[in-house]
């Protein structure tokens, strides 16, 4: 604790490993490069299954995964005051400076927000999706999220688009909120050196066949592309990567314009195998209606292909469509024509997002967010009267409970009593060892 | 012999290593009793038994002759469980209340775990040393705290030591 610049920061979510997708990924990515720039992290998550406890991750990082058992889609039972005693317990005990809490879906973030807060520690809450308005469901989530929001420190959406979606729900001041995109790992999405050649163009569709991914899109799209191009000067193959519920609309279509030998479908794809799916490919389909930051897309540009999306990325990489069937077929065909002039290894070079770029930048705001002023409960609590006439008074009186319920904490296992952690340093030999020891174990595999 | 003594509010630790022809080293943390703890759980007892007390006397003055006798007898009974389930909750308080954990590490021969209950029953257990793989520092996560646990790793299963609490 020599250096006053190293933050110590607790990650929190109901999402991350051994789960898998974008926010796990960006806890995960993100971690890492602010362990490599000095800072100490700890992620906070509920128990999977039999993995309960503490696991310790690559380059030190600590998990705590608490035995709280997920009710509803992979989010903890909220119980509103039951995560108080271990929250303080991992505070105190890791020296925790900063909180930095992912995913308004998350039920452990939002507490662990609220209890962060109670206890005086600084707050950061990043926002990876977009969320509507309309439906009841929305409605109560930008409630709790106008709750946890009231009093952050620092907030950070992925995008643009996301920061406007988030300030509107929660109306928090924009001026608090800070952009940093997402970023892709590019040393593992690298384009091949040789593109598939033959006189054929392989559109490829990597995810989750649901309607919000615009699964319905492609069930009209694909046979209008196919009927456009007949097997007569080349061939238009379209590989379908990842399962859901639209699936069976997908194969029905197949059925229905006999495509079987032009359209393959791979069914779900462990995410290790993406890129071999992708560089298999020229074209990348994203059909999307609404995503806050899409990462396919990032993943398949590094890999070299050009990107026919409903989405952003920069002119030359990027052909942009309406979510409407007619229009993403003619973005097709315009894509199909400037794929010649496309090089893979240019695309994958040109180094837009980076973690070690988001990790720098993530530090900035933390600095701003350790930086904001010490207040009091009740310079606190007029901030949560602002949130509404009934709602306003009752979020008053979730947090005055809380901070009862803190205080007789602190006085029945009083914070002298929690053993604080040693700082486990990895040393540099210790880092070689154990990836000397991963390349014996590579060379076995392959030997075999 | 060298002693060491450590104490704080919850815990006193002593420490004996023995040297000479018959080398011993022994490690014991003896939990300082608190006294608010005993005072409460007799406050509960004596609770149980003043409510007992109080319905029966309740209804004795209450009720008259002609049912007095079926009131007693269930006034009797419950009177009679309550008592019994107040001696039964002491008793499996003491039961389990740890007054002293030893460590006695025999070298060459194996580690013996002792614990000591307040009811005077001592529980002992002997690991050869063939047997003992690792000890190791364990964080245990509960639902409402963390805390650090000494384990032995045993060869054909794992085994928890010392301080209970």
């Amino acid at each position: 604790m020599g250096d006053p610049k190293r933050h110590r920061i607790l990650m929190v979510s109901d999402f991350f490993y051994p789960k898998f997708g974008g926010v796990e990924n960006h806890i995960y990515y993100l971690s890492q490069c602010l362990l490599k720039l000095g800072h100490k992290v700890v992620v906070m998550t509920h128990a999977y299954g039999n993995r309960s406890g503490v696991r310790y991750m690559t380059g030190g990082l600590k998990v705590y995964y608490v035995p709280w058992k997920p009710f509803l889609m992979q989010n903890t039972l909220p119980t509103f005051y039951g995560t108080l005693p271990i929250i303080r317990t991992i505070l105190i005990r890791e020296q925790i400076s900063l909180v930095h809490g992912h995913q308004a879906f998350s039920t452990l973030c939002h507490e662990a927000l609220m209890h962060a807060r109670t206890m005086g520690y600084k707050v950061v809450f990043t926002d990876h999706s977009l969320y509507g308005f309309a439906d009841v469901g929305s409605i109560h989530m930008n409630k709790v999220l106008q709750f946890t929001l009231a009093d952050v420190s620092q907030a950070i959406c992925v995008s643009h688009t996301s920061k406007e979606n988030t300030v509107l729900r929660s109306g928090l001041p924009p001026e608090k909120v800070y952009v940093i995109p997402n970023a892709v790992d590019t040393a593992m999405f690298k384009p091949t050196a040789e593109r598939p050649s033959g006189n054929e163009i392989v559109i490829v569709v990597i995810s989750r066949l649901v309607y919000r991914k615009g699964a319905d899109l492609l069930v009209e799209v694909i046979p209008e592309v196919c009927r456009m191009y007949p097997n007569i000067y080349f061939k238009v193959r379209f590989i379908v990567g990842g399962d859901g519920p639209k699936r069976v609309r997908l194969e029905e279509m197949r059925e229905k314009h006999s495509l079987q030998d032009r359209v393959e479908m791979l069914g779900a794809v462990p995410h290790a195998r993406v890129r071999s799916v992708l560089i298999s490919g020229h074209i990348f389909l994203n059909s999307s209606l609404t995503e806050a930051f899409c990462i396919a897309i990032l993943e398949a540009a590094s890999c070299g292909l050009l990107t026919v999306s409903t989405r952003v990325l920069p002119d030359d990489m990027i052909v942009l469509a309406e979510p409407d069937p007619t229009d993403m077929v003619q973005a097709i065909k315009k894509a199909m024509s400037i794929l010649p002039m496309i090089d893979p290894q240019d695309m994958h070079n040109r180094k837009l997002y980076d973690w070690h770029d988001v990790a720098k930048r993530t530090e900035i705001v933390y600095d701003r967010a350790l930086k904001c002023a010490n207040q009091n409960l009740l310079e606190r609590l007029s901030r949560y009267l602002a949130c509404g006439a009934w709602a306003g008074k009752l979020f008053c009186l979730v947090m005055i409970i809380d901070f009862l319920l803190w205080r007789l904490l602190q006085l029945w296992k009083p914070a002298e009593d929690i053993e604080v952690v040693p700082d486990i340093v990895l040393s540099h030999d210790e880092d070689r060892e154990i990836s000397q020891d991963f390349q014996v174990f590579n060379k076995d595999h392959s030997l075999r | 012999m060298t002693k060491i003594q450590l104490a704080n509010l919850q815990y006193l630790y002593k420490h004996d290593d023995c040297e000479g022809p018959h080398p011993l080293d022994t490690h014991h943390i003896v939990i300082q009793q608190n006294s608010a703890r005993v005072f409460l759980v007799f406050l509960f007892a004596l609770l149980l038994f003043i409510n007992a007390i109080y319905l029966c006397l309740l209804n004795v003055t209450a009720n008259s002759s002609s049912r007095s006798s079926k009131w007693l007898g269930t006034l009797g009974t419950i009177f009679l469980l309550s008592m019994l389930s107040n001696a039964c909750l002491v008793k499996s308080y003491y039961g389990t209340l740890i007054e002293k954990e030893s460590v006695v590490i025999i070298p060459s021969l194996g580690v013996q775990l002792e614990a000591h209950y307040w009811s005077g029953r001592v529980v002992r257990s002997f690991i050869p040393i063939d047997k003992i793989l690792k000890p190791v520092l364990k964080e245990n996560v509960t639902p409402f705290t963390c805390y650090w646990s000494l384990v032995l790793l045993v060869r054909g299963k794992k085994e928890l030591n010392l301080a209970f609490e």
